[in-house]
């Protein structure tokens, strides 16, 4: 396999948005422990604002008002404040881990490469091996892992782990919309217990979170809960994914 | 005796203001404060806020998405996401305006990469170049200061540096699909995009988180 490039030279497609799904989750793992490269990566995205700019056009005049009044109605998030689950942690567990027995024992296919190994729970093996092979070049740890499912409902959900690092990046695309004041939450599961590791938008359909610290977390979850997040999951999963 | 009843037309009574204090009528609050003002639920500041850069948000989202229905709603789900979520922004990272637009692209490009999943993408992406999205804002390109600005600044690019980068921001096309589309190699066109936004960004003099001296010193 070929030598892990130059990873800043990544640094301008990142910022027009001219990577793939799984290259702006290496990418974003890359930047989230370089600083250099986070405050490179700021000056472009201010740069190709500039461009953004330059499209000025009138919308219809009726959008205005469709805005403000769905915002009317729009809770806003709150920075970095979890909601308590109404239900009881008790219930909350009980179905995580009957969830997480099922989602260890759904298939996967594994496909070894030299340096990357890729999991991935379908049909699609040509995909995978292109999304491996494009790691592949992103990434500067050759212990890189990439896991991927579809998601109940449509979309996907897909993790790349580097142990050496501890960190993780996930990725989520083309979700069905959360009902009204719903957001994704992740989860990171060790054996029973779910942490959280982070909350969309409410009604955001598709995003990247870095995992900061995988600690010994062995299946990364998702659930819809209410906007902010909660601080057990409130439901069953839409989609998991073993990380080990 | 007789009653106040018939004075109720007299402007020089203040028993209670009917209208709010007017909110520092001197200078326009900027896009960045009206975000501020907006991250604490302030609705007034966020119709300043649309009006402000509504006009950006559906210019981009329509010259990625090119339908103006799809652009109108993705410009809708964009401005209700900045209601939503201003609470993160941090201008230490860069501009609200910026922020605002990252989001309309992101969103903008999602839309159009799903609307030509599959082999109907691939086709389009292979078929030669029809209309090159940079010739559109050069012609467009009329109004203001900071426009001229940027065309200037395009047009101090190298022909490959500028293609790459407007058919990647303006066209949508990954950075694979633009080394198809210009028949270069791919590690050339990483390169090209990199080396083209840094010259952009000494030519626009863009800085980052010079407005926010608080934090940046942590």
């Amino acid at each position: 396999m070929s030598q892990p490039i130059e990873i800043h030279t990544l640094a301008g497609a990142y910022a027009l948005d001219a990577l793939t799904e799984i290259e702006r989750a290496g990418f974003a793992l890359h930047i989230a422990s370089c600083e250099a490269c986070a405050s490179e990566v700021s000056e472009l995205s201010e740069t190709v604002s500039r461009l953004g700019s330059a499209s000025g056009e009138a919308p219809p005049p009726r959008l205005r008002n469709a805005v403000l009044a769905e915002v009317s109605n729009t809770r806003q998030l709150t920075a970095g404040r979890a909601e308590h689950s109404a239900r009881g942690s008790e219930i909350a567990v009980m179905r995580w881990r009957r969830w997480t027995a099922a989602a260890v024992a759904a298939g996967v296919v594994a496909i070894g490469g030299v340096a990357t190994t890729v999991v991935i729970e379908e049909r699609r093996v040509g995909e995978a091996q292109r999304q491996a092979d494009q790691l592949a070049a992103v990434l500067a740890p050759g212990d890189a892992r990439v896991r991927a499912t579809d998601v109940t409902g449509g979309g996907k959900l897909t993790v790349y782990v580097s142990p050496s690092l501890n960190k993780g990046v996930v990725v989520m695309s083309g979700l069905p919309e959360p009902p009204s004041g719903k957001a994704y939450q992740l989860w990171l599961i060790q054996g029973r217990s779910p942490t959280s590791a982070g909350v969309m938008a409410a009604g955001a359909r598709e995003g990247t979170v870095v995992l900061e610290a995988l600690g010994s977390a062995d299946t990364l979850g998702v659930t819809v809960e209410p906007a902010g997040g909660s601080r057990l999951p409130s439901q069953d999963p839409i989609a998991g994914v073993p990380l080990a | 005796m007789s009653t106040r009843a018939g004075r109720g037309g007299d402007p020089g009574w203040r028993e209670q203001p009917t209208a709010p204090i007017l909110p520092s009528a001197g200078q326009p609050a900027g896009p960045d404060e009206l975000l501020r003002q907006v991250a604490r639920g302030d609705e007034q500041a966020f119709a300043a806020l649309y009006d402000a850069l509504a006009p950006r948000v559906y210019g981009l989202a329509r010259r990625v998405v090119r339908d103006p229905a799809q652009a109108e709603e993705v410009a809708q789900e964009v401005l209700v996401e900045v209601w939503r979520t201003a609470a993160r922004f941090d201008s230490a990272k860069g501009s609200a305006t910026s922020w605002v637009l990252t989001i309309t692209h992101r969103r903008a490009v999602d839309r159009v990469r799903a609307a030509q999943a599959g082999a109907e993408r691939e086709r389009r992406v292979g078929a030669a170049s029809v209309e090159t999205p940079y010739d559109d804002v050069v012609e467009e390109v009329t109004a203001s200061l900071e426009q001229q600005q940027v065309r200037r600044c395009l047009k101090g690019l190298t022909d490959l540096q500028r293609e790459a980068i407007t058919l990647a921001y303006y066209g949508g096309y990954t950075y694979r699909e633009v080394a198809e589309k210009l028949d270069t190699a791919l590690p050339t066109i990483k390169t090209r995009m990199r080396d083209g936004l840094i010259r952009l960004r000494d030519c626009l003099g863009v800085e980052v988180g010079a407005g926010a001296p608080e934090t940046a010193g942590r």
